[in-house]
């Protein structure tokens, strides 16, 4: 069942992965036009590459969203090296308390079951148990993450059990997630398994309060600070930023905030249920948890759009408004904030006009960040998904309209693709995830990295912010210019003659 | 050594170390045979725990993979090895292709071997490498790669060149400094007349590699990484092998220099004239900087925290070389308790005498408790002997322990994510003086 949620799904101890809940693509190349027909069509499943690249599992991301959580340890159940990328993380996570004026930040921290190879043939339980017990010990975390990568998956470790009979002598929450990187190839599994988990361990629907003398006052009270609370679901990928510029519009509807999972305390996914609606900013990242929520907590929910670039914020905001009857507000408030950006856009969409730019990055981000793009006057010549799904379907169809022939990649990075593309299509700036970029570089295009640091991506501040990077970046073009001069591709020549799609075997239909 | 679990570990997988260490050998491409997320894994742990080490040539999410998911776990996962080798070799340029495996197909026992004979046989250079997370850290995959090479790729020669070397044992992106700590001492070995064979610099290549068979001596800068490839080298080559401490500051320089001296039976008056220009070099430089540690009194106690090579290396240097006072050192890897001798023997003799109390911890968050069960804590005295002025020569994670203490900081050991490292390097005299500039400007950043 396409784009649907199976409710009986929760009950399950694994989430099920996106290739089958969702007929989820990874490997595609064409023009937007043909993506659109294609996946309409179910033809996009059961495809492979018969070269591959160095990936991405659903565990990487997971551990982004899951180190992020405050009073939490997370122990990642395998070889010493998964759950590594917390490194990369942890780097990043200083650099986000430094932006938000921290003047003390930590790093992360994480535990490793450090398996070995006599764990493989007796199992990895008794580790488990032993880290679990000590970081409880330890740190007196609130919640204790167990996260499974490969090895459990295959040796017959059952974190579940080890979970459940732990739990009563152990102060925190566990919480198994299952992220066994063979399992899918669809790296977005990951919010799934998170969700699955936060569904069944931490949200909760409180038990009410009973008073002799019930003080109505205080219930009436309660009951209007409920009803404009929302549930606003963040990314990983969102800076302390572009946080704070969707916080400032939804307070400016005069809506309170709930905000999670990432760098939430475990608590706050219990105030989940206590919400008026849940305001997703990435329908690829949220839909499981919306879902469930909805259909076992009756909480509604908002998701479609992620709040990229003019329009397609001003419809996030819409969209919101609307469910409170706040039409009228949302107008004033995009009129406003529309007269101010485009009076601060002009002198930058002069500089950016006819640019030609290649995007690289998560579903829902590449595909919005090209439809604000041509907005702004750029041409967009390619686009690079890093999966595709139902998900994706209202951003293709802008893109259809502007160009249905506007080159299409389906690439959890893989940048043989990637440069080969480049070298065809030739963008002036490459807008592109974390490790993507510097393939770009190498090919001598100026490079805008979609992630991290201290930028501000989402909302109006972040349509702005992106015209302004883009114009700075283009300034000055030697770094990247001098790269290619210098430093070679490590293909043959050939491969950039060759289909950049020729690895890419079409699957036949299940 | 997997015997517990570990907070924060201070390695990549055996995956990790040798991806690297392929990816460090001008011209050889890593395969990886394994998961999907192996190579994402590797890639975003080295962009935040090796001084921003890049992909480089072939590396990152450009290393090729197999890729391998469930039913190839299922089946076996040979055949899509064979059809990423038979795409790899017409796509990506390379002098010597390596497949490394990692857990899975390990644990599937996936026969590597036979793909990488197939694809010899039809002329490919390529070879093959056990090399799952599960057989351990990141030092131990360097040690199997030198290890696959010295079995399947070095040729074996009968006559040994006297005067020719192979420089082992400091691991890519394990130390970030790798490249500069190889060249300083490649550069000081050259001028002991030798042909020094580094394999993991710029300077090498895959001719001069493939040819290390004939070297009279496999230096090892290390008493615990690249052992098992020395002794396989041993084994194939025979050649015997010099394991010794990686050398930081004149004292430990000029104890290595002799050593090797001794081993190649060297002309001692040539290795005491370099002995001796270096350290006048080191002194003229050192000179220039005793005004300000006199007045700026720049002595101070020291935690040094970091893997068997750096933890002893510098605890060396600060003792023997700076005049300072190492109290406390963290060697933070599982060295069995049998091998901890090495360690015990190399700093209970220190020239200077001084002696530094060695504590085995993986676990950054259990310094402190180590630190405070060594130096009394101030139980209110008036009067109390502090461990102050301090310094914590470490690595990135060290920095919330410094600042509790009120110490100074300077990373130099893996995780190295507040620096960034291009050419440095801290080995040898010139590494020394470099180490100098880098503490010593910490003491003054402020001023």
């Amino acid at each position: 069942m396409r784009g649907g949620i199976n409710l009986s799904y929760i009950d399950e101890k694994v989430a099920p992965k996106r290739e089958d809940r969702l007929g989820t693509c990874i490997e595609f190349g064409g023009s937007v036009c043909e993506i659109k027909r294609k996946f309409g069509c179910g033809c996009l499943q059961n495809s492979n590459r018969t070269f591959g690249q160095g990936s991405i599992c659903q565990l990487l991301p997971a551990t982004a969203i899951l180190n992020s959580l405050q009073d939490t340890v997370v122990i990642v159940h395998g070889a010493v090296g998964c759950g590594g990328v917390a490194h990369t993380q942890s780097a990043s996570f200083r650099w986000g308390q430094i932006a938000a004026g921290k003047t003390n930040p930590k790093g992360l921290l994480w535990l490793s079951t450090n398996l070995g190879e006599t764990d493989v043939i007796s199992g990895g339980d008794a580790k488990l148990r032993s880290a679990i017990i000590a970081a409880d010990k330890r740190y007196r975390p609130s919640a204790i993450v167990v996260l499974s990568s490969c090895i459990p998956g295959i040796i017959g470790d059952d974190i579940d059990s080890v979970a459940t009979e732990l739990q009563p002598q152990i102060n925190a929450v566990i919480l198994p997630i299952h992220c066994e990187g063979f399992k899918t190839k669809v790296m977005a599994t990951a919010y799934d398994a998170i969700f699955h988990s936060i569904i069944r361990q931490l949200v909760e629907v409180e038990a009410e309060e009973t008073t002799i003398i019930p003080d109505e006052l205080a219930i009436a009270a309660e009951k209007i600070r409920r009803s404009k609370l929302v549930n606003l679901l963040n990314v990983s990928s969102m800076t302390g930023a572009d946080q704070q510029e969707l916080i400032r519009l939804i307070n400016k509807l005069g809506l309170e905030v709930n905000v999670f999972p990432c760098d939430a305390h475990p608590e706050a996914f219990k105030y989940a249920t206590q919400a008026a609606v849940s305001i997703s900013i990435c329908p690829t990242h949220d839909d499981y948890f919306l879902t469930h929520l909805q259909e076992k907590y009756g909480i509604p929910y908002i998701n479609g759009q992620m709040p990229i670039g003019l329009n397609n914020t001003n419809i996030w905001l819409r969209k919101i408004a609307n469910f409170f009857g706040l039409d009228d507000v949302a107008e004033r408030i995009i009129a406003s904030e529309t007269a101010e950006l485009n009076a601060a856009l002009a002198p930058f969409r002069e500089n950016l006009t006819g640019r030609k730019v290649m995007i690289s990055a998560g579903e829902i981000r590449t595909l919005a960040t090209a439809v604000w793009l041509q907005e702004l006057g750029l041409e967009v010549v390619a686009v690079r998904p890093y999966h595709y799904d139902t998900f994706g379907e209202v951003e293709i169809e802008k893109l259809v309209v502007i160009n249905p022939s506007i080159m299409l990649n389906v690439a959890t990075a893989h940048p043989f693709e990637a440069v080969n593309i480049i070298e065809r299509v030739k963008p002036d700036v490459y807008l592109g995830h974390v490790s993507d970029n510097v393939w770009a570089a190498k090919s001598g295009v100026s490079v805008l990295p979609i992630y991290g640091g201290q930028n501000v991506y989402n909302g109006y501040a972040g349509a702005y912010d992106i015209a302004r990077r883009l114009n700075r970046i283009l300034k000055n073009t030697a770094f990247v210019k001098n790269l290619r001069a210098n430093v070679r591709q490590p293909y043959y020549q050939e491969w950039f003659d060759e289909n950049p799609f020729k690895y890419i075997k079409q699957g036949a239909i299940d | 050594m997997n015997t517990k679990f570990i907070e924060r570990p201070r390695s990549f997988c055996a995956l990790g170390g040798a991806a690297l260490a392929v990816g460090a050998i001008p011209g050889a491409i890593p395969i990886l045979h394994s998961s999907m997320g192996c190579g994402g894994s590797i890639y975003w742990n080295q962009l935040g725990s090796t001084g921003y080490l890049g992909a480089g040539y072939c590396g990152g999410l450009a290393v090729p993979s197999s890729n391998i998911q469930e039913n190839d776990i299922v089946f076996g996962g040979a055949e899509r090895l064979s059809e990423q080798v038979e795409n790899t070799v017409k796509l990506v340029e390379g002098g010597l292709y390596v497949i490394l495996t990692g857990c899975m197909t390990d644990i599937i026992g996936d026969d590597i071997q036979a793909v990488a004979s197939e694809y010899r046989a039809r002329g490919v250079t390529i070879i093959g490498a056990e090399t799952g997370g599960v057989r351990g850290n990141g030092y131990r995959g360097y040690d199997i790669v030198l290890s696959a090479l010295a079995t399947d790729y070095i040729e074996q020669q009968e006559t040994k060149v006297g005067s020719k070397v192979n420089l082992w044992g400091i691991v890519p992106g394990q130390d970030a400094f790798w490249r500069g700590n190889l060249v300083i001492i490649r550069n000081l070995l050259e001028r002991l007349g030798l042909e020094v064979n580094s394999f993991f610099t710029e300077k090498d290549n895959l001719a001069t590699i493939k040819n290390a068979g004939n070297a009279a001596l496999n230096i090892v800068l290390s008493d615990f990484y690249g052992i098992g490839a020395a002794e396989t080298f041993q084994d194939i080559h025979g050649v015997p092998y010099l394991a010794t401490p990686l050398p930081i500051g004149p004292t430990a320089s000029a104890e290595f220099l002799l050593k090797v001296g001794e081993a190649l039976a060297l002309d001692s008056a040539i290795v005491q004239e370099l002995i001796r220009s270096e350290t006048k070099h080191y002194y003229t430089y050192v000179d220039r900087i005793a005004d300000a540690y006199s007045d700026l009194d720049f002595q101070r106690y020291a935690v040094v925290v970091g893997d068997a090579n750096y933890s002893v290396a510098v605890t060396k240097f600060l003792a023997d070389d700076l005049g300072w006072l190492p109290e406390l050192t963290v060697v933070t890897d599982e060295i069995p308790t049998e091998q901890q001798v090495k360690i015990t023997d190399y700093l209970g003799n220190l020239r200077s005498g001084y002696k530094t109390n060695i504590v085995y911890e993986t676990d950054a968050t259990e310094i402190k408790t180590h630190f405070r069960n060594h130096w009394p804590v101030n139980r209110g005295q008036q009067f109390y002997d502090a461990f102050s002025p301090a310094f914590v020569i470490g690595s990135s994670w060290e920095r919330e322990f410094a600042k509790d203490i009120g110490a100074g900081h300077l990373t130099v050991a893996y995780p190295v994510s507040n620096r960034v490292v291009l050419n440095n390097g801290y080995a040898g005299y010139q590494g020394s003086l470099a180490l100098i500039e880098d503490l010593f400007s910490v003491i003054v950043a402020e001023r």
